[in-house]
């Protein structure tokens, strides 16, 4: 008697008796939802009709100014950083960025490359967990489980309008003193790799050449078939088929199981779920607008938001000491250098190759 | 106040320069006589400071409206899903810092155009190619055109990537335009419309202000085609002699509705404001680099290694 055991994350392929061959485990996992998770704070507040008179806008508008405005990001709290070392198995911060369209560059001997433009937005670290605190959580004791607990940063982007937000949300970043952000996101760091609240994360965060992973999410496809959704190839289109081009064909045989399998692919929603694009390049930084070019494309269409942080691809990690735990701009506000580029890409102010 | 009278200007300038520039060589042309502002002579418009209000002190910069037919790739695509002002802005610096690298002239589709590419497989390294330039598309980075030219009997069509690195001079030895905005239908016309000696000298310009038209009609083979030109409303192409019922599914077929459809142009095409402040960004660094070769052409070839 064969025993099939269903395990979320791993596909088991066995060779089985009849046709077969792998038990379809992945198209099971539950994709999305539309409920909220369950340390979700309520963030977007009801506006219904407000009625304020004018004056009393601009009131609210002075007190908003008066709040944030000697509020500079500040380097210094109990957290403050010490020189701390850098060693292989540090896992630094990441970065949230909006990913604003592709760009094609040429490398030195004339080949192409598409890059995906990531524009970094104004980053603030919000909080730092450390570890012990982090394990003791619903999501942390998942991942540590059988793993020796990190730390987390909760890292925001896209400072607005308190207005907008509901007194819940903006509570988060009363600590810190900044303007709440759109966005947030929470990298796992370890200890050593630690930033105090308040830090801002730019560009300079990353280094020329090194591999970084983009988690984003899908472009939506809406409700698709199985040729888009799948691959499948369809069937012919001419030489009498009836009503039989792009369809999925057989589900199951009559004999084994007599049924259909769960996660036989078919028709069904497509896209818009979280994913990753492992190990892209980095090939150009411009300091002055913040901006990372990546060679590849990542999950999700134009002006979405996506999160970059150093690959976890084994043989692309740092060999060299990037800027831990972060990068700082010199004090005196000069840039070293505005747009840095990768060795092998060639600068568009140069002159023509010649082969 | 002010930036309704600069569009309005920039509109009329528009529809004036783009007749002006236009003529067509044979006949009169039924223009004003004003004094004609080519790229060279317009310098930066600037309005006086009592109307701006915003811009405290600060000249308000209107590049020439014929900047939209000389360098139309530095407007980005019109599709909404994939716009994004920064990533634009980026583009264009990138466009500006190759064009001083390499002169990229002011080119139509039907000029007859030499481009110079870095080539490995060639004797001498670089390859050169002349054709006419049958169509132009792409925005930003991605500019393409395409030169077509007859060689040994065989037509031969070359796509080349305005920006590409590879390419080490472009020279438009015969600029005008044609009657049509896309020349594809010179595949299915006899050879002799696509034929241009490979060493084909540049021509001197007349009159630098006019881009001549050229109101050549051309012949086509007979059929079978590529595609049903007959379906086009081609202007450059002589009667094609095709029976009635050809015609007749032509009119089924059609939109005439179509040249109706404001949303529709709209959709395909950049605002005027916006159009406005993008040529307004790279005017002057365009305009820098024109001065700067045309002073190195005065030098001559002497001074030059």
């Amino acid at each position: 008697m064969l025993s099939i055991v269903f395990h979320k994350r791993r596909r088991l392929v066995r060779r089985l008796f009849f046709n077969h061959e792998q038990i379809r485990t992945m198209s099971r996992v539950k994709r999305r939802t539309t409920h909220p998770p369950y340390w979700h704070v309520l963030k977007n507040v009801q506006r219904g009709d407000e009625k304020i008179s004018s004056d009393n806008l601009r009131f609210v508008r002075e007190v908003i100014q008066d709040k944030y405005k000697n509020k500079s990001p500040i380097k210094g709290s109990d957290l403050d950083i010490e020189k701390t070392e850098w060693d292989p198995k540090t896992k630094r911060s990441g970065v949230i960025a909006r990913n604003i369209g592709v760009q094609h560059m040429w490398e030195k001997d004339g080949k192409k490359v598409i890059c995906t433009v990531l524009h970094v937005l104004d980053n603030h670290v919000i909080r730092y967990v450390p570890p012990e605190e982090y394990a003791k959580s619903i999501i942390g004791a998942k991942v540590f489980r059988n793993r020796k607990p990190l730390g987390c940063l909760v890292v925001g982007a896209e400072a607005a309008n308190p207005d907008r937000f509901t007194k819940q949300y903006c509570s988060l970043f009363n600590e810190v003193g900044l303007l709440p952000k759109k966005r947030l996101a929470r990298f796992i760091v370890t200890p050593n790799a630690a930033l105090p609240p308040c830090t801002p994360l730019t560009a300079g965060h990353f280094v020329i050449g090194q591999a970084v992973d983009v988690y984003g999410k899908t472009i939506d496809y809406g409700f698709q078939g199985v040729v888009k959704r799948w691959g499948f190839k369809g069937g012919p289109a001419s030489h009498g088929a009836t009503k039989f081009h792009r369809r999925g064909g057989t589900i199951g045989t009559g004999r084994d199981k007599a049924r259909v399998w769960p996660g036989q692919k078919m028709p069904g929603h497509m896209g818009s779920e979280k994913r990753f694009c492992r190990g892209l390049k980095i090939v150009r930084i411009n300091m002055k607008y913040n901006v990372i070019y990546v060679k590849g494309t990542v999950p999700g269409p134009t002006n979405s938001i996506v999160q970059i942080f150093d690959t976890l691809l084994p043989r692309r990690k740092f060999t060299e000491a990037p800027p831990h735990p972060t990068y700082f701009p010199p004090e005196d506000g000069t840039l070293p250098q505005e747009d840095i580029w990768d060795s092998n890409l060639h600068v568009f102010g140069s002159p023509s190759i010649s082969v | 106040m002010l930036r309704r009278a600069v569009l309005q200007t920039f509109r009329q300038g528009l529809a004036q320069s783009f007749f002006k520039r236009y003529a067509v060589s044979l006949t009169e042309t039924t223009v004003t006589h004003q004094p004609i502002e080519t790229s060279n002579e317009a310098g930066e418009r600037s309005v006086p400071t009592q109307k701006t209000g915003d811009e405290s002190r600060n000249t308000v910069v209107v590049a020439p409206p014929e900047f939209r037919f000389m360098y139309p790739e530095f407007l980005p695509d019109p599709a909404m899903e994939t716009r994004n002002r920064l990533r634009e802005k980026l583009e264009r610096m990138d466009m500006l810092q190759r064009r001083s690298v390499i002169e990229i002239p002011e080119f139509y589709t039907g000029s007859i155009m030499a481009v110079t590419v870095a080539d490995a497989n060639s004797p001498n390294k670089f390859a050169r190619f002349v054709g006419i330039c049958i169509q132009r598309g792409g925005s930003g980075l991605r500019a393409w055109f395409i030169l077509r030219n007859v060689v040994d009997k065989q037509g031969v069509e070359i796509l080349y990537e305005m920006y590409c690195p590879l390419i080490q001079k472009i020279e438009v030895l015969r600029l005008e335009r044609r009657l049509d905005e896309s020349l594809l239908y010179l595949r299915d016309a006899l050879p002799e419309y696509s034929t241009f000696p490979l060493d084909m000298e540049p021509e001197r310009r007349l009159n630098n202000s006019v881009v001549p038209i050229n109101p050549l009609k051309v012949k086509l083979r007979p059929r079978p085609w590529l595609e049903r030109w007959e379906r086009q409303n081609l202007q450059g192409v002589e009667d094609l002699n095709l029976p009635q019922r050809f015609y007749d599914k032509a009119e089924k077929v059609a939109k005439p509705w179509e040249k109706y459809d404001l949303m529709l142009h709209y959709r395909k095409t950049i605002p005027a404001e916006e159009q406005e402040k993008i040529f307004a960004e790279v005017h002057s660094q365009l305009q820098q680099q024109e001065l700067k070769r045309k002073l190195r052409r005065r030098r001559g070839p002497d001074n030059e290694q």
